[in-house]
């Protein structure tokens, strides 16, 4: 039997590709997306796509998320042809501050259209990634943190209290914590390597939210070398019981797949067809909880094959249609 | 590794005729649990701990509802009928190591810090100890990884290892080695020694060519 799958929307813009890493052995560059739209535009899902252009985000909601000091200084390093901003890592181009407003805007665009179409599903495959940012500092490729903007926009404008995100991500997203951690109303859960071993050094279990905050985030650190099973006994026994509890009106996924056996920043060791496991859980929690809705926003994923089999694996497990 | 850079300095003290109960008071209004003991001129008496009031005093369960005639004899005792007198200390100058050897040995919770004329400069506690380790090993610094390679044998490993990482600009904050000849197992890769690096980059794949370029192994942490 042909599987059927609902549509899904995905936010994409060419602007995503200007942002340049400089080339040599960085690894965040442009064919991470150039493979992913090959893979999806040849693939079973192709038919249920929709592709849509995002506009960049506003200011004043960049300004939710990161100080007005570290924008300016964001901007003037690329107008000033800087090639990297606070550490070498973080590569610039005189395109990447448009990139990155591009790559917010994406997670806007979707909450717009999650809460005023027909769509329930929206995916933005986008560049530079985000959620190792923070107010006022880039870290591990990351320079506006596109999550923590479109949560704070979703529940602004249309009054959705109660978010959760979750992180699948190789790494702890640190920027998103930082951003919700004395909010009781956005949940942030991260499933990643152990902090011992693995960049960026934060999301130890004991990491469980601040005053008002507490119990409002979820760290789950894996061993490195963990496989698809602890990941899956996770979403059941942490992430399921995290939802239960909290409710939410929205879900936010930030969909990272460098814990993927064959991507070499990570020690974590999962396969394709978790990533189609993963999206069954979600699109279950998110019938229950969001009226089927969900916004998945791109991080981390290095190896362009497996970050495209593992999107359209992802995808095709969220969009399913269960009959 | 100075313990002046890790101790509590200014740490809440009392004299001799503290009564019992003040010091029980002073220890809960300072949520510490070592109350040093000190003259007029802050010279070290002695010291008293939690435990020592809470051995002092006939217990809470014999008298629920008010404090009994024994209870308030014992609570208005001076603190230096049950202060201990032979005290190990430290002084500003002693080491982290110093420390964590004397905690050890003596299986004491905290020692005072005294200055060369016996003054009170600081209390060091295992807290403290617990501090100064996750400050100097890094733990929740933002921006690092931990990575391990093979020490293949060959001469000179770790400084081969930090001129690779110096010639391709890689920052590390931390870098040590473990097993071979030296102790240990090795186990982790299959009998040599292993040296681990805690780098401050997220692009591990550049630090694993770089490495393997210069013909290093990195290894899996899950190995």
């Amino acid at each position: 039997m042909v599987p059927e799958f609902q549509p899904v929307v995905i936010i994409d813009s060419p602007a995503y590709d200007n942002h340049d890493t400089g080339g040599g052995d960085h690894p965040e560059t442009q064919e991470r997306l150039r493979a992913v739209r090959e893979r999806l535009n040849a693939g079973p899902l192709a038919s249920c796509l929709k592709w849509v252009l995002p506009r960049p985000a506003a200011r004043e909601w960049l300004l939710a998320v990161h100080d007005e000091s570290y924008l300016f200084r964001f901007e003037e390093a690329v107008l000033a042809g800087q090639t990297w901003l606070g550490h070498q890592d973080n590569q610039i181009c005189f395109d990447s501050f448009d990139s990155a407003v591009m790559a917010a805007g994406a997670g806007l665009a979707g909450v717009d259209l999650l809460e005023t179409g027909v769509e329930k599903l929206v995916f933005c495959p986008v560049r530079p990634p985000g959620h190792h940012a923070e107010r006022a500092m880039a870290l591990g490729f990351c320079f506006l943190n596109n999550i923590a903007i479109a949560a704070n926009y979703w529940q602004q404008v249309y009054d959705r209290q109660r978010i959760f995100i979750l992180d699948f991500d190789a790494h702890h997203g640190n920027g998103i914590q930082a951003a919700f951690e004395t909010s009781a109303a956005i949940f942030y859960a991260s499933i990643h390597e152990h902090p011992t071993y693995s960049f960026p050094g934060s999301g130890y279990a004991e990491e469980q939210g601040l005053n008002g905050g507490r119990g409002a985030t979820l760290n789950i650190p894996l061993p490195p070398g963990s496989g698809d099973d602890i990941v899956l006994e996770a979403m059941k026994e942490k992430i399921g019981p995290a939802l239960e509890r909290f409710r939410p009106e929205a879900l936010i996924i930030a969909a990272g797949f460098d814990a993927h056996g064959q991507d070499d920043m990570s020690g974590l060791n999962y396969s394709t067809i978790l990533y189609s496991r993963l999206g069954g859980w979600i699109r279950k929690w998110a019938g229950q909880f969001c009226g089927g809705r969900v916004l998945s926003i791109l991080e981390g994923g290095y190896n362009p094959q497996a970050l495209a089999l593992g999107v359209e694996s992802y995808l095709a497990g969220l969009a399913y249609n269960k009959r | 590794m100075y313990i002046k850079r890790y101790m509590t300095v200014n740490p809440c003290a009392a004299g001799p005729t503290t009564t019992i109960a003040g010091a029980s008071e002073l220890l809960s209004e300072n949520n510490c649990r070592h109350l040093p003991i000190v003259d007029e001129e802050t010279r070290l008496l002695g010291m008293v701990t939690d435990r020592d009031l809470r051995s002092a005093c006939p217990s809470i369960l014999t008298a629920p509802q008010a404090l009994t005639p024994e209870q308030l004899e014992v609570a208005g005792q001076p603190v230096s009928r049950i202060m201990s007198r032979d005290i190990v200390t430290l002084n500003p100058l002693s080491t982290l190591d110093d420390a964590l050897l004397l905690l050890d040995r003596k299986k004491v919770g905290a020692l005072p810090v005294l200055t060369d004329d016996g003054r009170l400069a600081g209390i060091f506690s295992t807290r403290d100890l617990l501090q100064a380790y996750r400050r100097l090993f890094g733990l929740g610094e933002r921006g690092s990884a931990l990575i391990s390679v093979r020490d293949d044998g060959r001469p000179r490993p770790l400084s081969r290892l930090v001129r690779v990482l110096e010639e391709h600009d890689i920052h590390f904050s931390r870098i040590s080695r473990r097993g071979g000849e030296q102790g240990g197992s090795g186990a982790e890769s299959g009998g040599g020694a292993v040296i681990y690096v805690r780098v401050n980059t997220f692009n591990l794949h550049a630090v694993r060519q770089a490495l393997e370029q210069a013909g290093f192994i990195m290894l899996d942490q899950g190995d």
